[in-house]
């Protein structure tokens, strides 16, 4: 083999061993620092992020350690450097090797090979590689013996940690405190779509009301108990780590977890989902038309933090004037969304069709509802808009006798009555014994059954002028008629009146028509009568909801409690009181209100309390500034923001003082100047 | 111009509806107020914009109406301001209904502002702020058979502020019971607006 062939297999050697080591020194950097986190962990417990900032630093110091070592054998990169590397480990050679590699010294080459021939340099380069491994393999190995003796769960959360793996943390003589470490699951209600997430060590859960939240620590459940201000929760086990699973509520609440020793605060702050925006853009101010045709475009902007599930524009119709108003009310665009955040809603309202009168006004709104499913769904509305039709002669005015309002009104009234009754009774029914239910239900069943007798009498009334229609006709007449033969009774009724021989709908002569309605309500009523008197509201409420519908539908005659403008009326005091020419007699001045409100006044008590007890027992200190805080997160939110500050502060061991006097501040008020004495202080 | 201490039955005056459809009732309160009381009244009541800052200087506001109500944004901040500064707002539903267009536009509308009414307790001291009423609100003629259609309301609806009356609302249908000339008051046996002065007086003592 010629000298040239041997140094390249030098080099090649020298190059293969220089990647080892550098393999190997990536190996112990990464291995020392894992061990070295593993047993801090293990030992101290680390936080999340420190525990996370440990995973980056290994990474950059095996990298860096790698680089190191193959920057510092650069050399092998060129053959004179090696060259001259083995002529510094292998004297004999006497520089016959770099003389070699010399292109000018080709020609004596044949005396150079032959000088180099003899000359070994295999175990100068196995020693200098097997010295370039030995102290990087002896740290990696080390560390490998420390890992491997520290416990598992200890080398997997410094290795890969993750958020909640805390809850699992057990330390040399496991620590006696089962609260802490402690983690908090927070699981948003499906229909918010959110991500589940994981806090560790919580002092304040601000979550989505009706999430889930699941506490976890390590210990036994059966050493640990929770409760809140209401009742006590379940604490579960399984292995050595307890579990408390619990829903946000729409109030604010504090649970007290104690394992027997130690107690522990956490709060737990709902946020709440706020209803949609709604804003009406067309039209955009209200409106009067004398007459009213067309076309009407409606747009509205709605939106929702969360998502909206439909929107809508809906209008109301009021038709009438003075004491007598009937109203319709419609819907139009009416749009299902999936979760949208914003959306522009547009419809039109086709005026012909609503058939105005002079005097009718035309309410417009739009309206949106979010997906809320736990404490909703929340429902925002726009501003409303008004169309009026204006009337030919609006300042005639009128002066009537008063009058009663017709029996039908009357009896649309008391039936709406009657379905609220029973519509109470069948929702409070699971907690009352069958006894009872049958007797309510019989007692509203007796009113319906004279209100359906009413009901009768102003049909027959109707018809032919007679009253009691029910008794007249004898006991056949009480059981149930079908509305045929109501309809068909009514036709005899009114066959010898002059109704006879006039053509309407359906060959019915007008008495009829009109009455048609009432004879369904009736009928209706003979149905939900059956039901109440055997004990089933709730079958009942079909009917009487059906009849309360006919009944409105009967509601042709308009009351006529027309009125005049009435004169100003002046009272005449003195005359009233008797004082004649008298002097008046004052009466005593009212006190002005207290300026702070009981409530407040209270807030400050016990913000004092927690600051005399913050030098003593800063624990207690802390944890009575959260209950504070949690009582002033609805009623003094800027109270409750500076508290959450003071607190954090205290637990940290930081100064407080500005976060406190914050709070102090937002207790009082800030001091307001005023010009004058307010308007109230008189009284 | 008023006196500083006389008091003032003031009718709430707001865009959408018809506000003005009880006005012999201001006349008939105040004279009840002076006939069963010493507290120094203003003879005839006063009409103030609900969106106006004016409000503020009526500690007892009265609304009535027949026709769907919709605050302005405006009449919504006025009278939440009010409500919070300690005024207190007398509502009537003039239609004597349930769940009709006023009622449930108003207690929605007035909801939105106070929070949500809920039936004020019968034993409450507004029933003895000044006359003793024992069984809660008293009936009224559009209640009571005759011409009213039996349809009693036992409760009134109230949005508290602490433990004071904020908002009271009523189905009951005052605005027509209270809606004749004071004169005409001597024809009563029992004069029927004495739940009234109960009202004035808890808003000027509460």
């Amino acid at each position: 083999m010629s000298a040239g062939s041997r140094l390249k297999t030098a080099r090649a050697s020298l190059a293969l061993g220089a990647v080892a080591r550098a393999a190997v020194a990536g190996v112990a950097a990464y291995g020392a620092l894992l061990a070295l986190g593993s047993g801090a962990e293990w030992i101290f417990g680390l936080p999340l992020g420190l525990r996370f900032s440990f995973v980056a630093i290994r990474t950059v110091a095996a990298v860096m350690a790698m680089g190191i070592v193959l920057w510092r054998a650069k050399g092998v990169a060129h053959e004179r450097d090696v060259a001259l590397w083995l002529e510094e480990r292998v004297p004999v050679l006497r520089y016959v090797l770099v003389t070699a590699i010399e292109p000018r010294f080709a020609p004596m080459m044949p005396d150079l090979e032959r000088a180099i021939a003899p000359v070994r340099w295999n175990g100068a380069i196995a020693r200098a590689v097997a010295r370039g491994l030995a102290i990087p393999a002896a740290v990696a190995i080390a560390s490998l013996l420390v890992i491997a003796a520290l416990p598992d769960a200890a080398v997997a959360r410094a290795r890969a940690p993750r958020a909640g793996d805390a809850a699992v943390r057990v330390g040399p003589g496991a620590p006696p405190n089962l609260l802490a470490p402690l983690s908090a699951t927070v699981t948003p209600p499906a229909y918010a779509h959110e991500r589940r997430i994981t806090i560790e060590e919580p002092s304040t859960i601000s979550a989505l009301a009706g999430s889930d939240v699941t506490l976890e620590g390590h210990g036994a459940g059966s050493a640990i108990s929770a409760s809140d201000s209401a009742h006590a929760w379940r604490v579960t086990g399984e292995g050595d780590r307890w579990r408390l699973g619990l829903r946000v509520s729409a109030q604010p609440s504090v649970i007290r977890l104690s394992d027997g020793t130690h107690s522990r605060l956490v709060v737990v702050e709902p946020r709440a989902d706020s209803a949609p925006r709604v804003t009406l853009r067309a039209p955009a101010r209200d409106t009067i038309v004398r007459v009213a045709r067309g076309i009407m475009p409606l747009v509205a902007d709605a939106s929702d933090d969360i998502g909206l599930a439909a929107a809508w524009l809906e209008y109301i119709v009021s038709s009438g004037e003075g004491e007598s108003f009937t109203f319709r009310s419609g819907v139009v665009a009416r749009t299902r969304l999936s979760g949208a955040r914003s959306i522009v809603l547009r419809g039109a309202l086709m005026l012909d069709a609503l058939a105005l009168k002079p005097g009718d006004i035309v309410h417009l709104r739009a309206v949106a509802r979010d997906e809320n499913t736990v404490s909703g769904p929340g429902l925002g509305v726009s501003e409303t808009r008004t169309l009026r039709v204006p009337r030919k002669g609006e300042d005639d005015s009128v002066a009537v006798e008063a009058a009663p309002p017709p029996e039908a009104d009357q009896s649309a009234l008391s039936e709406r009555m009657l379905i609220i009754l029973a519509d109470s009774l069948q929702r409070v029914r699971p907690k009352l014994t069958r006894g009872v239910v049958v007797n309510e239900s019989q007692r509203i069943g007796a009113d319906q059954a004279r209100l359906r007798k009413r009901v009768a009498d102003i049909i027959f009334i109707r018809l032919e002028g007679e009253s009691s229609a029910e008794e007249s006709r004898g006991s056949e007449s009480r059981a149930k008629l079908s509305p045929e033969a109501l309809l068909k009774a009514a036709e005899e009724a009114t066959k010898s009146a002059s109704a006879e021989g006039l053509d309407f709908e359906g060959g019915e002569s007008p008495v009829v028509h009109i009455n048609r309605p009432l004879l369904e309500a009736y009928n209706a009523m003979w149905e939900a009568g059956r039901e109440l008197d055997g004990g089933e509201p709730g079958r009942a409420l079909p009917h009487m909801r059906a009849a309360l519908a006919a009944i409105q539908r009967a509601r042709q005659a308009e009351r006529i409690y027309l009125r005049g403008r009435p004169p100003s009326i002046v009272v005449d005091l003195a005359k009233v009181r008797l004082t004649g020419k008298l002097d008046r007699v004052g009466a005593a001045p009212r006190m002005p209100r207290a300026s702070v409100d009981p409530a407040a006044a209270r807030r400050v008590t016990r913000f004092d309390a927690a600051l005399r007890l913050a030098n003593a027992d800063r624990a207690a200190a802390i944890d009575s500034l959260i209950l504070l805080r949690v009582s002033a997160l609805t009623s003094a939110p800027g109270l409750a923001a500076s508290i959450a500050d003071a607190v954090d502060a205290l637990r940290g061991g930081r100064d407080a003082t500005a976060a406190l006097v914050r709070a102090r501040r937002a207790l009082l008020g800030e001091p307001r100047s005023v010009d004058s004495l307010p308007a109230w202080s008189g009284w | 111009m008023r006196a500083p201490n006389e008091f003032v039955f003031a009718t709430v005056q707001y865009e959408s509806g018809d506000w003005d459809s009880a006005p012999l009732v201001p006349a008939n309160i105040t004279d009840s107020i002076a006939r069963y009381t010493s507290i120094a009244v203003q003879p005839s009541g006063a009409i103030v914009p609900l969106a106006s800052p004016e409000l503020l200087r009526y500690p007892l506001a009265f609304m009535t109406g027949h026709l769907p109500v919709r605050f302005s944004d405006a009449e919504r901040a006025s009278l939440r301001t009010y409500l919070e500064r300690g005024g207190m707002l007398f509502c009537d539903d003039h239609n004597h209904d349930i769940d009709g267009a006023f009622h449930k536009t108003a207690t929605e509308e007035l909801g939105r502002v106070a929070g949500p009414l809920a039936e004020l307790p019968n034993t409450h001291a507004l029933y003895s702020a000044f006359f003793k009423f024992e069984d809660g609100p008293p009936a009224t003629g559009h209640e009571l058979n005759g011409w009213g259609d039996n349809l009693i309301h036992k409760h009134l609806l109230a949005a508290m502020r602490g433990d004071r009356i904020a908002v009271l609302f009523s189905n009951k249908d005052y605005s027509s019971e209270w809606g004749y000339h004071p004169e005409n008051k001597r024809f009563l046996s029992v004069d029927n607006t004495r739940f009234g002065v109960n009202v004035v007086v808890y808003a000027l003592t509460r």
